[in-house]
């Protein structure tokens, strides 16, 4: 086969294979049948990526008539990433030349673009020019990282050093954490709930078993400027000493009751007007209180100084159930209490009390405004409107556990106080068209479920939403229990002989209408009774 | 089911119709808990005569919650601690609108 172009100059040359015509120049194909056909165009720019198929005839057939068939290699022109995949002569050229397949395929023009994963941006030892003439901003990043990363609750001053004693107390396993005039206004409970991470460091001696023990964390917080009571205290299962003297607190919750290992409690120089009922689980026969400090607080005063009630077994026995004053074992020393008079009921309803009584809601009470009336033992005032719904119900038996489902508002109040975004549920409940009584409800129930829980003191139930309240007047005593053989001696001392300390006020909250007070029976004519101012 | 009056008033179910037309059956005994309900099913309101209570303004993820709070009521009644129903957050607020449609707002026991 001569290739007329080729210069005659050359001729005596040794024979070379000849070049393959270099475009355009059709070669028909010489044993058409048998060999593969090749396509009569040559290939404009194959341009396929080297990832493709074999490029090499060879692969498919080795004769090497393939190579004057006016095959030429691959050129590539440009980027690499300009370079499109296309489908290889070798592949589709078996198909002949009426199946194949454009070769260029029109594709949108590629977008440059920043490809982290890919290993030309990861700082390859050799970098092209284009590398290097790219500003990369590291700052701004594509990949979807969420920028609203938890944020570390900030601490004021105060709560940071709080946090630096409670850290050292864990560090070093002291049981002491004194956090005492450090001008705190209130404590996040993330700070409170580390307390209890506190392990004792036992102490090491000779001939000593070791013994682990449970850890005995004395918290004092006196002398600070806490208005709430940090719910967070009552989670700390192993508290024994709680010292909240000299705050600011108006309130204590009901599930202090829960510190069942407490040993001393000191609240006073607060601003206080009543107790929870709750506390009286704590002071009676026993319970660990060995001491408590209650005085002074602006406590509710009774009107009548000096009030004997009768029947009062009787309101006890009936309202709370039987007293299961287990038979005192040991010697024993700590508090009980004793009634002295309580108030008439206070009943609500949508939020507003539909009662006669009501506890004064100001925020500061002058001494003369925080006498409450009182109200005999065998007299119970039910507005008309609760006698006529509740009416049957006062004369079937109470129950002493709770029976029944709660309400099925009190249960969707529950769900959105449990709900953390108070404030757009307050927004919600602010619209227009919803009932007015529902906000106060909700901030109420919110007080309570961030409290810790209450119960109703009748039934036991947990309620979000109590509808009676009253308060008993209570004489605190230090009692000794000696116990000699079968005979048990109580001895008992008012804690305080100062009149306006003598009777402390205890808040009782029922969840129904129904769990109120009950009613002793009439005394006999020829008590004198005290009338009520 | 009966469809004279007197017949109506006796049925051992009640339709509860939600204002987007979801129908519930529900029991009698158990709708008469709220005190709203009773009103309906008493005298003569077309309500009491047919046993078909419609309520317009409650949308049916919400009545079918509280048909389901009544019959959770009507199973607990005596019943001492009765584990909590679920209520998804996202009803709570309709729901307190819909208990003090209902009236169930109080403890009744």
């Amino acid at each position: 086969m001569e290739n007329i172009n080729h210069p005659t100059a050359l001729a005596d040359e040794p024979t070379l294979p000849f070049l393959p015509p270099p475009t355009r120049f059709a070669v028909p194909p010489k044993n058409a049948g048998r060999k593969r056909i090749r396509g009569l165009k040559p290939p404009a720019y194959s341009l396929s990526s080297s990832s493709d198929p074999a490029v090499f005839s060879s692969d498919d057939d080795p004769a090497l008539d393939n190579y004057i068939h006016g095959r030429r290699k691959k050129r590539y022109v440009g980027t690499w990433y300009d370079q499109h995949p296309a489908s290889s002569d070798s592949a589709d050229s078996a198909m002949g030349d009426d199946m194949r397949p454009p070769l260029l395929k029109p594709r949108p023009q590629r977008q440059f673009k920043r490809q982290f994963d890919s290993g030309v941006w990861m700082q390859a030892d050799i970098s092209t020019d284009a590398d290097e003439n790219m500003e990369l901003d590291p700052s701004i990043s594509r990949l979807p990282i969420s920028h609203s990363a938890p944020l570390r609750p900030r601490y004021s001053e105060e709560e940071a050093s709080a946090q630096q004693i409670v850290q050292s107390c864990i560090d070093v396993g002291r049981e002491e954490v004194d956090l005492s005039a450090l001008q705190l206004c209130s404590i996040p409970n993330a700070i409170l709930e580390l307390i209890s991470l506190i392990v004792p460091i036992p102490t090491v001696a000779k001939d000593v078993a070791f013994e682990q023990r449970d850890p005995d964390i004395k918290l004092f917080l006196s002398n600070n400027f806490l208005r709430q009571f940090p719910s967070a205290i009552i989670n700390i299962e192993h508290l024994t000493v709680l010292s909240l003297r000299g705050n600011r607190l108006t309130e204590l919750p009901p599930a202090i009751a829960s510190l069942k290992n407490l040993e001393t409690l000191n609240i006073a120089q607060n601003k206080l007007r009543s107790l929870p009922g709750e506390l009286l689980s704590l002071m009676k026969a026993g319970s660990k209180l060995t001491d408590v400090q209650l005085h002074p607080n602006p406590f509710y005063q009774p009107r009548v100084p000096n009030y004997c009630p009768s029947g009062m077994e009787e309101y006890e026995r009936g309202t709370f159930g039987p007293k299961g004053d287990a038979d005192m074992c040991e010697s024993w020393h700590g508090f009980t209490t004793t009634l002295l008079a309580r108030t008439p009921v206070q009943f609500s309803y949508h939020s507003t009390v539909v009662s006669r009584f009501e506890f004064p809601t100001a925020t500061s009470l002058p001494a003369h405004l925080r006498k409450l009336d009182l109200e005999e033992l065998w007299f119970l005032e039910i507005p008309k409107v609760i006698r006529k719904t509740i009416g049957p119900l006062l004369d079937e038996p109470r129950a002493s556990t709770p029976k029944g489902a709660p309400p099925l508002f009190e249960m969707a109040l529950r769900a959105a106080a449990r709900y953390p975004d108070r404030e757009s549920t307050k927004c919600m409940l602010g619209e227009r068209g919803v009932p007015r009584h529902f906000t106060p409800a909700f901030e109420r129930a919110a007080h309570i479920f961030d409290m810790g829980s209450q119960t109703c003191c009748v039934c036991g139930r947990d309620t979000i939403m109590p509808l009676t309240e009253w308060v008993e007047f209570r004489e605190v005593q230090r009692t000794h229990v000696v116990v000699m053989g079968q005979t048990e001696n109580w001895y008992s001392t008012r804690v305080s002989n100062n009149g306006d300390e003598h009777c402390v006020p205890f808040v009782r909250k029922g969840c129904s209408w129904s769990c109120i007070p009950f009613k002793a029976s009439e005394p006999s004519e020829d008590l004198e009774l005290v009338p009520e101012v | 089911m009966a469809t004279n009056s007197d017949g109506a008033r006796n049925t051992k179910y009640v339709t509860m119709i939600s204002g987007d037309g979801f129908e519930f059956v529900v029991l009698r005994e158990a709708c008469l808990l709220s005190p709203t309900i009773k009103g309906m099913l008493r005298g003569s309101f077309s309500e009491a005569k047919t046993g078909r209570c419609v309520f317009p303004e409650i949308t049916g993820p919400v009545l079918e919650k509280v048909v389901e709070y009544l019959y959770y009521y009507h199973k607990n009644v005596n019943v001492p601690y009765v584990p909590d129903m679920e209520i998804p957050v996202e009803l709570c607020l309709v729901l307190l609108e819909a208990a003090d449609y209902f009236q169930l707002d109080k403890q009744m026991t």
